[in-house]
């Protein structure tokens, strides 16, 4: 019997316990938000920092959705009340990295609102109407969208007629090999992936033909592990392609009006962005960033304007004790202050542009890319000419 | 036949000077204006503009394109 009873409670501690629920409520200094999940990877990074942050530290809770759907939860209200993801801390759980999956917390029965949303591109392409005079839409880095295509594909580059020929007539369109309704992973209409390439090729996002998919991941492992690889292509943003080149491969974009067709780095294999920096690349939108604020502008949560203030590359009191332009930069997204070319509104024309405190050398320095001739090393303004010493560069001012 | 080349081009120097191409995503072998050298401004010139940005040369075969060149109404 003895042994029984102690073979019994070996068993009962060998078997796998299932994983305490983590209340959502229990988080400490919990920051809601609702995003595209095409900005999941640069959310959980930064989350990750501001959970072991020794100078501000909070716990990022978020879901994802698609950008004119997070638009109108803060407009409206609308309440997260499924249980959302979160950023473990060191502490709860040393193993885990941004490369892993978030777990996930157990929300309020009431639900819990969006304190901070996200768009991946202009809000005006969602929601033209003005926004509601308590809320502050804050422009955020740029992100570029692609066509991706399996491994096994030998194709390379895509023009904007072709593309809409393939997506707005579908097998009808006669262009090869893209002449599989079946083969063509999209989004559903309120996706900011599916709406910048709608501008991008003018075919508008209720027309396009294909599969319309809800999340990026499953564009993803739908063309990855397609079975007819020339003929499959998805669209995705920058930031999760840049995650997953090992599985797919992004194809050279061809504007219309355009004479050739670049990736938005200056070759298939770096990372520079250098196509979208400079305009070669036109497939691209700000990320934009909602929150409530104040009748002077000012975000009524102190932790969602924080996080806006890392997002944005703007000082943040207290100091951040982690880099979070550098975390910016490494999810592939673009700061506006390496920006050299801006448009109005999604798929606008492009013009020059100038940031007021631009950082195009300390972005180049970080990327790998070329690196401009007049991005000297600098401790001072002094051998900066006319322009000022930023982040150990000389910049244009 | 669809004809794709793969160029680096070299630097800006390389034979620049002059407008942007064709309204379209699709121009014709052989008519593509040389890029744009110097300050580019408008939309047309930014995204024409000498780079030493790897660039890909594509020609589709595009058989709904209206004679002029033009994209017919979606279905």
């Amino acid at each position: 019997m003895r042994t029984l009873v102690a073979l019994a409670a070996a068993a009962a501690l060998l078997s796998p316990t299932p994983a305490r629920a983590v209340d959502c409520t229990s988080l400490p200094n919990p920051l809601y938000l609702q995003i595209g999940d095409t900005q999941e990877p640069v959310i959980k990074a930064l989350g990750k920092a501001l959970r072991d942050s020794a100078a501000n530290p909070m716990t990022l809770i978020y879901v994802t959705s698609g950008s004119c759907t997070n638009i109108e939860a803060l407009y409206t209200g609308v309440k997260i009340t499924t249980n959302p993801f979160y950023i473990p801390s060191a502490a709860e759980d040393p193993a885990w990295t941004p490369a892993a999956a978030s777990p996930s917390c157990v929300i309020d029965p009431a639900g819990h609102a969006v304190e901070l949303a996200n768009s991946a591109l202009f809000v005006s392409a969602c929601n033209p109407s003005p926004q509601p005079l308590d809320v502050a839409q804050f422009r955020g880095p740029v992100q570029a969208y692609v066509m991706a295509v399996p491994k096994a594909s030998s194709q390379v580059a895509i023009t904007a007629g072709e593309a809409y020929f393939v997506f707005g007539f579908g097998a009808q369109g006669q262009v090869g090999p893209w002449d599989d309704e079946s083969q063509l992973f999209i989004r559903t209409t309120t996706k900011s992936t599916l709406l910048a390439w709608a501008a991008a090729i003018r075919v508008p996002a209720a027309k396009w033909k294909g599969v319309r998919l809800d999340k990026s991941s499953q564009v993803l492992s739908s063309v990855a592990s397609s079975v007819a690889p020339e003929k499959a292509i998805g669209i995705l943003g920058a930031e999760i392609y840049d995650g997953n080149r090992a599985t797919l491969t992004s194809l050279a974009f061809q504007a219309y009006g355009q004479s050739y067709a670049y990736y938005p780095d200056s070759t298939a294999t770096s990372f520079d962005k250098q196509n979208v920096r400079d305009g070669h690349y036109v497939p691209w939108s700000p990320t934009v960033w909602l929150t409530k604020v104040d009748a002077g502008g000012v975000p009524t949560n102190s932790r969602a304007g924080y996080v806006i203030n890392l997002l944005l590359g703007r000082s943040a009191v207290p100091a951040p004790d982690f880099k979070p332009l550098d975390i910016v930069i490494s999810k592939g997204l673009v700061p506006d202050c390496a920006m050299k070319v801006d448009r109005p509104y999604e798929g606008g024309d492009l013009v020059r542009y100038q940031p007021a405190v631009p950082c195009g050398c300390y972005y180049e320095s970080k990327t790998g890319g070329p690196f401009s001739s007049s991005c000297l090393s600098c401790v001072d303004d002094t051998p900066c000419g006319s322009g000022r010493c930023r982040a150990g560069f000389c910049e244009a001012r | 036949m669809r004809a794709l080349f793969i160029t680096l081009v070299a630097f800006a120097a390389a034979a620049c000077g002059g407008g942007p191409g064709k309204p379209d995503g699709g121009s014709d072998a052989g008519d593509r204006p040389p890029c744009v050298q110097g300050v580019a401004t408008t939309h047309l010139e930014l995204i024409n503009a000498c780079t030493d940005a790897l660039k890909i040369e594509k020609n589709p075969t595009l058989p709904l394109r209206l004679p002029d060149g033009g994209l017919p109404p979606l279905p």
